[in-house]
């Protein structure tokens, strides 16, 4: 396989969402170091991502009672509220001119992964969307103190009801194992510790607003991974931000989302150096530029989420215009896959996961879906004589197998049926 | 008979004679709509696993009615004593399990009591992930059915989940159980069916997740090729379910409609040892006598129509039905005619090679945990049984070491 289409088209895939028409072809000729420096460079302005309309989501206050004349509303405008926030989520992505930024922010919300699904009230769920994209390149540090004051993953892992009397050990547990150190990398009793210094807090559930009761708050001194200290949310946080494990974890959360989910992390890579002063973009850097990007071993499943997004660049689709947006989220939803639903605080699965027999008729369904709402402007463009093979450029993928080439080449006289197979070819669905 | 079945049919034979001709005798009819290449040999058992999303209330499933706290601690929504079902002298089925009592009277029911794990998580998803993955202290991405398929030969159609999505349970490592959408497949027809057939072949430079990629392609085919005839023959319509006071923690809503086709299913000789169903509803924070009600209704009611289907197959013997729910509710009712999330609850195991009774003790009202029900059983203990006595595999490999068993086989 040629290394400069493979690795432009990681670049592509797995740092963004996939490239416009045109893209792809447009950096290979700017070659490989000069567009992998135009990933990791954020622009001062995103045009793209900045026409879209932030969503109205306001805080609804108490649920009314059950049977209650006034629930039915509210329901209502739950439901409206978190519909468009899904849609404004997915458009973000779709229309970003900076692919790596909104990337990023749908690798931490897989990784602080919150689901409305027990909130139930769709404003903390954007504003911690926000606060993901705010630290998303930053520094993990500050946003692990943003998380720990995050109304919706405090609501999520029941901060509200761990106080002096009876701490709940759900947050300070994965605060640990899935969100800064890595399973097994504690105690039992380093949980229990973690769980007395986060007490005390306490959400308002439909804002999100987090507050500190200090009369809730268990203030005596813990004894953590061998330092014994009265922490605050903040300190324990600089606390274990700085340990080794961090590091080692972050890059391996990285490795298993942008590199490959199956094999193991070597020693080499080099997120865990590029996140010694815990910058994540030092860390997404270190990455791009490590040598696993040209590695043929490490192909991804793209998730449902991330095939969807990529085929609405590749068509030209926005999210919140195909008709109608109830029906786009239940095809993402029979794939398994709705933005603010991951299925629990391990975040979404991956690899072969994604790869079911039912995957497979949902997708084709998806696609027919998709195909349908498109001009399929950029692939009519391409001269039906070299269809088949410039059609790797159109969605940035390294290339055709024969077997994918046969199936275009006979649909060459339908472009509708051409564009779904492409979309539902293993080197589509897969990134090389 | 067409082509295709008429070669269905040749395949069946050959298949029948190759296991000894010990396939089931079906009708022509049957055989043409069943289209099963490689029928389950006679005697294989089968595992039929009812996954009630939401939080089953077992406090009012198995009912302690001559325990006067049982009435005290939920005076709104405990049931009378002479509406319910009286199994021995202590417990009672719902009202509305007529017909899992007549299955119990004929000892084909093993309840088993306080089932959970240790330090029960409320969360549905949680919870549920933690049955569904037999891994409670840690969170891992395969499920106890996903890695005993793992442990198996290579089979499209030996794990099927009926409804839309595969759930965590059958999700292995390396292969997964096939989801069945009810209602049949929109497979694609013509040339876009031979197209996608086209993309569901190796090529020599697939990457192992392409070659994965391509093999879903080829089991969706295969799978919808052997069982779309019998989905397309009719099923019972599902009967009303409450929607409004159940929440929306998972799963699908016609049980009745799931069971039947797995029952026609296993009546053709689909070789599938595995079957998933799902009712969803179960969460019952408000009104909950009602809707509960409605809803043991229809598991009582469609598991006992699939008995009854199964009586009419040569496999009646061989299945075996497990119902849980991811957690049991609060003892004391709440404020809403409703009760919150809870910890362990009854689960079910139901056949005729089942010893019906009680196993596991009937957790204590008196002595709570906490406010709730004690564990006196880990699931793992009914997994541990259930992959060795019915699907006739080691539980190690499955479940990790673990030494609790439930003695409810014969």
């Amino acid at each position: 396989m040629n290394a400069k289409r493979l690795e432009t088209s990681r670049l592509f895939h797995r740092f963004g969402f996939g490239p416009r028409p045109g893209e792809y072809v447009q950096a290979l000729a700017d070659g490989l170091a000069p567009t992998r420096t135009k990933f990791l460079t954020v622009p001062a302005v995103d045009a793209g991502a900045s026409a879209i309309k932030e969503p109205e989501i306001t805080d609804l206050g108490k649920r009314p009672a059950p049977n209650s004349a006034e629930v039915v509303p509210f329901a209502i405008a739950m439901r409206y509220q978190s519909e468009q926030m899904v849609l404004w989520s997915l458009d973000r992505m779709a229309l970003s001119d900076h692919g790596l930024s909104e990337r990023m922010t749908w690798f931490w919300h897989g990784h602080w992964a919150t689901s409305i699904q027990k909130l139930n009230y769709a404003l903390p769920m954007y504003n911690q969307n926000k606060t993901l994209r705010t630290h998303s390149l930053g520094s993990f540090n500050a946003m692990t103190k943003a998380m720990l004051n995050d109304g919706a993953l405090q609501f999520w892992l029941d901060g509200q009801d761990s106080t002096l009397k009876a701490p709940n050990e759900n947050l300070g547990r994965e605060l640990m194992e899935l969100f800064v150190l890595g399973v097994n990398r504690y105690s039992e009793d380093d949980v229990k510790a973690v769980a007395r210094a986060l007490t005390g807090y306490q959400v308002d559930r439909s804002s999100g607003a987090v507050t500190i009761n200090q009369n809730r708050r268990d203030s005596k001194p813990v004894s953590l991974l061998g330092t014994t200290s009265t922490f605050t949310g903040d300190s324990l946080a600089d606390f274990l931000i700085a340990r080794d494990d961090c590091a080692t974890f972050i890059a391996e959360r990285l490795w298993y989302r942008f590199i490959s989910s199956n094999e193991t992390m070597p020693q080499s890579f080099g997120a865990k150096a590029g996140f010694a002063n815990r910058s994540i973009a030092g860390a997404v850097s270190a990455m791009a530029n490590d040598s696993v990007m040209s590695n043929e071993s490490y192909s991804m499943v793209k998730s449902p989420v991330e095939w969807f997004i990529s085929a609405c660049r590749a068509l030209e689709l926005t999210p919140s215009q195909l008709k109608t947006p109830g029906q786009l989220i239940g095809q993402l939803d029979k794939l398994g896959q709705v933005p603010f639903s991951p299925p629990n605080v391990g975040g979404w699965p991956a690899a072969e996961a994604w790869l079911s027999s039912a995957t497979a008729q949902y997708r084709i369904a998806f696609a027919t879906w998709l195909v349908k709402q498109s001009a399929l402007r950029a692939l009519n463009e391409i001269p039906p004589a070299s269809r088949v093979l410039q059609s790797t450029d159109w969605l940035g993928i390294p290339e055709w197998s024969p077997r994918t080439q046969a199936a275009l080449r006979r649909s060459l006289s339908n472009p509708q049926q051409f564009a779904l197979l492409a979309l539902c070819s293993p080197e589509f669905i897969v990134s090389a | 008979m067409d082509t295709v079945t008429r070669r269905k049919f040749l395949q069946l034979t050959s298949g029948a004679v190759a296991v000894g001709a010990t396939a089931p005798l079906l009708s022509m009819n049957e055989i043409a709509q069943a289209a099963i290449d490689r029928p389950l040999p006679a005697g294989t058992p089968i595992l039929v696993v009812v996954t009630l999303y939401g939080g089953n209330d077992g406090l009012n499933t198995v009912i302690p009615f001559t325990d006067p706290i049982y009435f005290s601690s939920r005076p709104q929504i405990s049931y009378k004593a002479e509406t319910l079902l009286p199994l021995d002298a202590e417990l009672a089925l719902n009202p509305a399990m007529k017909g899992v009592k007549a299955l119990w009277d004929q000892k084909k029911v093993a309840i088993i009591r306080g089932v959970g794990y240790p330090d029960p998580d409320r969360s549905h998803f949680s919870s549920m992930a933690k049955w569904q993955t037999a891994s409670p202290a840690r969170h891992i991405n395969t499920g106890w059915l996903g890695r005993w398929v793992d442990s198996q030969e290579e089979d499209p159609m030996l794990a099927i989940s009926l409804g839309s999505v595969l759930p965590p349970m059958l999700a292995g490592a390396k292969r997964s159980g096939s989801a069945l959408p009810i209602g049949g497949l929109v497979i694609p027809k013509g040339a876009l069916a031979t197209e996608c057939l086209q993309l569901s072949k190796p090529a020599r430079r697939d990457t192992k997740l392409m070659a994965a990629a391509a093999t879903s392609m080829r089991n969706l085919f295969s799978v919808s090729t052997n069982v779309q005839p019998v989905l397309k023959s009719p099923a019972p319509v599902s009967p009303d379910l409450p929607t409004t006071n159940g929440g929306n923690a998972g799963g699908d809503s016609n049980l009745a409609q799931q069971l039947d086709v797995v029952a026609k299913l296993i009546a053709v000789g689909s070789p599938t040892k595995v079957w998933s169903v799902s009712l969803g509803g179960f969460d019952t924070h408000a009104n909950e006598a009602n809707a509960q009600a409605a809803l043991l209704g229809v598991v009582s009611d469609s598991l006992s129509r699939f008995m009854g289907q199964l009586k009419a197959t040569t496999r009646s013997n061989d299945v075996t039905i497990m119902v849980y729910s991811e957690f049991g509710r609060r003892v004391v009712g709440n404020g809403s005619e409703g009760t919150d999330h809870g910890t362990s609850g009854p689960m079910f195991l139901i056949g005729n090679s089942v010893k019906g009774g009680f196993y596991g003790d009937q957790p204590s009202l008196k002595n709570l945990v906490k406010g709730d029900l004690a564990v006196t059983t880990d699931f793992r203990d009914v997994y541990a049984t259930v992959l060795e006595k019915v699907l006739k595999s080691p539980s190690d490999p499955t479940i990790g070491k673990w030494s609790g068993r439930v003695n409810c086989f014969a």
